[in-house]
């Protein structure tokens, strides 16, 4: 579509250059460069005026997208700053929270690592000092029970140092949180980035609109936005949504109010 | 006896010192403390941490550290600008430093190598290879 619209400027622009070259070239022929110059100023306005309302038209494609993103122009079709980046900040808010859900999450896995370790330690320890005691013993009257024990007592030392194995294992699969966490520090940034790009191009864009005598609707999005209820996934601190609930409590509340 | 078991670990002991000081510098918390717990894990229990290299400076300058185990990628000042102010300051400049990091770019790998690192560890990591690269790192002192 767009090397349609493409040729059609061209054509349009091809077309008043040819509709004029009769004049210009008889002005060139008188040696009138006054009036070359005006005809040619001429022409390159039609294609001015074409790309301005290419500008423009690409910006409404613009400002159509932003909408999807639930990015608000504000009423008088002027840059509400604050209401047009909320949904961005949200989505940055939103992956702080999964940064601080997963470090919770990985100090909760190593809090339970921690109290783990030393019991399976003492475990051991214990076991193997036991295992010394029993082995005399075990010297002494050799029945059978005696070496039934021993066996226990030397099974429980060595599943033990494997299980303290696991438990190191489990500490260093924690380090996911750090590696995630880069990423998702990467994106923040990113969004941020593409953000501020997008700011810009926005008051450009009304700039342009203004030029290129293209209407506004911002005021018709405002009036199609619904209140619909949509999925807008976990709460995340920091992000005001207005009406929010802050734990089950409120929830089962708000619940039996409604006659549940 | 336990050093039967577990010959690394006698090879570590008698080449390190136990109370060495050691600081780790991280800007992730979680991976501070799964480092401090390996660390405590190989017998390591003198600690200290910092989340990047501009709070790591002053404690480094302070602290009578022995060892630094530094993260690369931190806001504020990163592990290498750290590595490369160590190396820079007179009473700092032998201290022996471990980077453990994500950062894994043959290039990175050389600028550490450049600016004076002693040891480099890419994230993830086994208990193992920071083990191994503690004992090298010393070994190759003790050489010296």
């Amino acid at each position: 579509m767009g090397e349609i619209q493409n040729n059609k400027d061209h054509s349009l622009y091809a077309e008043s250059l040819r509709a004029s070259s009769p004049e210009l070239i008889q002005c060139l022929q008188a040696n009138d460069m006054d009036g070359a110059i005006a005809i040619l100023q001429q022409v390159s306005l039609v294609r001015e005026q074409t790309l301005y309302q290419e500008v423009g038209r690409l910006t409404r494609a613009l400002h159509n997208a932003l909408k999807d993103f639930h990015l608000e122009i504000g009423l008088d079709g002027k840059l509400d700053v604050s209401n047009e980046l909320s949904e961005m900040v949200d989505a940055r808010s939103r992956l702080n929270y999964v940064i601080e859900m997963t470090e919770e999450a990985a100090n909760t896995t190593m809090d339970n690592v921690d109290a783990a370790s030393p019991r399976v330690q003492r475990l051991v320890e214990r076991c193997d000092q036991v295992q010394d005691i029993w082995a005399k013993e075990r010297a002494e009257h050799g029945d059978e029970e005696y070496s039934a024990v021993s066996r226990l007592l030397s099974m429980i030392s060595s599943e033990g140092q494997q299980v303290q194995q696991h438990l190191q294992n489990i500490l260093l699969a924690q380090g996911f949180q750090d590696l995630s966490g880069q990423v998702i520090r990467r994106v923040i940034n990113l969004v941020r980035d593409v953000e501020e790009s997008l700011v810009r191009l926005v008051k450009l864009a009304s700039e342009v609109e203004q030029v290129a005598g293209i209407q506004s609707d911002a005021l018709t999005d405002i009036n199609q936005k619904e209140t619909n209820v949509s999925e807008e996934g976990p709460y995340v601190k920091g992000v005001s949504r207005g009406d929010v609930v802050n734990d089950q409590d409120e929830v089962d509340e708000l619940l039996s109010s409604l006659g549940f | 006896m336990a050093c039967a078991s577990h010959v690394s670990t006698c090879k570590l002991e008698a080449v390190l010192d136990k109370n060495m000081k050691i600081l780790i510098v991280d800007d992730f918390s979680t991976m501070r403390r799964i480092i401090k717990n390996l660390l405590r894990d190989l017998g390591f229990t003198n600690t200290a941490e910092a989340d990047d290299g501009t709070s790591a400076m002053p404690m480094l300058e302070n602290g009578q550290f022995d060892f630094v185990i530094t993260d690369w990628n931190m806001p504020g000042m990163t592990g290498i600008e750290l590595l490369k102010a160590i190396r820079a300051d007179d009473r700092l400049k032998s201290l022996p430093i471990l980077m453990v990091t994500a950062e894994a770019k043959r290039d990175q790998i050389i600028a550490a190598a450049q600016a004076g690192v002693n040891g480099y560890v890419v994230k993830p990591f086994t208990a193992a290879a920071l083990q191994e690269k503690i004992e090298k790192i010393f070994e190759r002192i003790d050489a010296q």
